[in-house]
């Protein structure tokens, strides 16, 4: 549509077979309840033309990786011959760091487990509806959200570094009963690291959604950590190494 | 600004086309008129809201949309399409292992020599497996970033709190079956992480033994557990998720579209 064409030609253009009523074009608020069709598109094509550009784009990516980068596949797999280190999927291998801290019960299945129940009742701990669809809520909620991520970040590899050097493991191991280093020591460290921020918050008169976000961040980020540690800096034996240093030429890289 | 660009642009290719069946009588009306169109589809050529709308509610594999979105909700940077991805990530993995599934045999004698035949004889075979191999690890971690954007953005709250479930339920077995995938290849590393994480399952209190043997088949990982996996992996994990995965997006469509809709005066109805 050329712009010297009047408007009106716009609005009614000539020789259709189409009949309009005798309307104005306006602005203002249209009286329908709840959400108006003002700020709204017909998906029909627009969202299908995303949901196209989405599908090559992803395609291309992943032709374009594939053609690069080899699946693995070692030797047949044997038994009687132990692979060093043994690791579990990448996405699991955060769990194997925490088996490495803590009685494997409370690691692999009860950590695990609390996590995802969690999961499921946070809407029905936190269901005011303020802020839904903006990214942290509030400006606050974002910066709460940052400190806590750098909480994380700093806390858990000191405990992971602290643990691996003087393991409670070992050093009770004589004088206290297996479940106090193995159970009650690590769930009160950990009770400890992850309340630490959440009171903070709370002292802080931070609402419900902020301090579930800070309780979020804190898994979130954690299990960043302990998947990284696990991932990136245990060597054979699932010891701990630089990740530039690891014994053997062995590199995590190559077992994904 | 892109979906502007797509509205114009879409508008532009529609006035240039001329595709305006009531204007003129011209192919397009000779197509949408036709017996076979009108056999295949219950509505006219979509240039005007009400075949627009009547596209997406008649057609399966559309009516999981809604016939109108807010601008708002295609904003690139409130969901980064993360739930989209996800699930063109699914049909890649659906489709590549189909192929694989042509060559693969699940036996521990054959499990391992058929991946070599795979990957050294059969056409485009190492380039299906990688395929396979790098949608699953992004699907993996596409899902999980899906789920942290969701609750960023608080849109688990209600009326979408069965919805965010869902989402929990499809991580799991998002998870279950890049799993029970791990093994099938049948080398050292697939025998070892699955060893690593079913010993995992062995330490649950009470029922511990029981869950690892009953996912193992066995006490160790050998031939009744690669069968176990491979049943799991091809057949009842990829069906679980095709269910749950329509629940959730129909489910989002039921809900109100994304969150990014809800103003702070957005009315919802139990």
């Amino acid at each position: 549509m050329s712009d010297q064409n009047p408007t009106t030609n716009e609005i009614f253009p000539k020789g259709t077979s189409k009949s309009f009523a005798l309307v104005e074009l306006m602005r203002g608020q249209s009286p329908m309840v709840g959400k108006g069709p003002e700020d709204t598109v017909f998906s029909f094509p627009v969202v299908l033309l995303w949901e196209i550009t989405l599908l090559l784009g992803v395609t291309l990516a992943l032709f374009w990786f594939s053609l690069f980068k080899q699946a693995p596949l070692e030797q047949i797999a044997n038994p009687m011959v132990t692979s060093d280190p043994a690791k579990a999927p990448w996405y699991f291998v955060g769990l194997q760091e925490l088996l490495e801290h803590m009685h494997p019960t409370l690691a692999g299945i009860f950590l695990p487990g609390v996590l995802v129940v969690f999961l499921l009742a946070l809407p029905y701990i936190d269901h005011s509806r303020e802020n839904i669809g903006i990214w942290f809520s509030t400006a606050r909620g974002k910066r709460m959200v940052g400190w806590t991520a750098l909480y994380t970040l700093v806390v858990m590899p000191i405990y992971i570094a602290l643990d691996n050097a003087f393991p409670l493991r070992e050093i009770l191991r004589d004088s206290t009963a297996p479940w106090v280093a193995q159970w009650l020591l690590p769930a009160v460290i950990l009770i400890v690291l992850v309340s630490i921020p959440a009171i903070v918050a709370t002292v802080r008169k931070a609402s419900l959604r902020e301090i579930l976000m800070v309780l979020f961040t804190v898994m979130l980020v954690s299990a960043m950590v302990f998947t990284a540690s696990g991932f990136l800096f245990r060597g054979p034996g699932f010891k701990l190494y630089w990740p530039w240093q690891m014994p053997d030429g062995y590199s995590p890289w190559m077992e994904l | 600004m892109s979906k502007i660009w797509f509205v114009r642009l879409e508008t532009k290719v529609l006035y240039s086309l001329k595709v305006f069946p009531m204007d003129r009588p011209n192919l397009i009306a000779r197509i949408t008129q036709s017996r076979v169109w009108r056999s295949f589809f219950r509505h006219g050529w979509p240039d005007n809201p009400l075949d627009r709308s009547l596209t997406m509610t008649s057609n399966i594999f559309f009516h999981l949309h809604p016939v109108k979105v807010s601008r708002k909700s295609l904003k690139w940077s409130y969901s980064f399409g993360l739930g989209i991805i996800a699930a063109i990530l699914f049909g890649a993995l659906v489709f590549t292992g189909l192929l694989l599934m042509f060559y693969y045999v699940p036996s521990v004698e054959r499990a391992y020599p058929t991946m070599k035949t795979i990957q050294l004889s059969v056409p485009l075979g190492q380039f299906t497996r990688n395929m396979h191999r790098w949608a699953a690890h992004a699907m993996v971690l596409i899902v999980i970033l899906h789920m942290v954007r969701v609750f960023y953005t608080g849109a688990y709250k209600p009326p979408r709190e069965f919805n965010w479930g869902v989402g929990v339920i499809l991580l799991l077995l998002t998870l279950g079956s890049s799993f029970t995938g791990y093994l099938l290849p049948w080398d050292q590393l697939s025998y070892w992480a699955i060893t690593v994480g079913t010993n995992i399952a062995g330490y649950a209190p009470v029922v511990g033994d029981t869950m690892r043997q009953m996912l193992l088949g066995s006490t160790e990982v050998g031939q009744s557990t690669l069968i176990r996996f491979y049943t799991l992996h091809v057949a009842l994990l990829p069906l679980l998720v095709v269910l749950l995965v329509s629940l959730h997006i129909w489910r989002v469509r039921k809900d109100g579209g994304l969150a990014a809709n809800d103003g702070p005066d957005a009315e919802y109805q139990l």
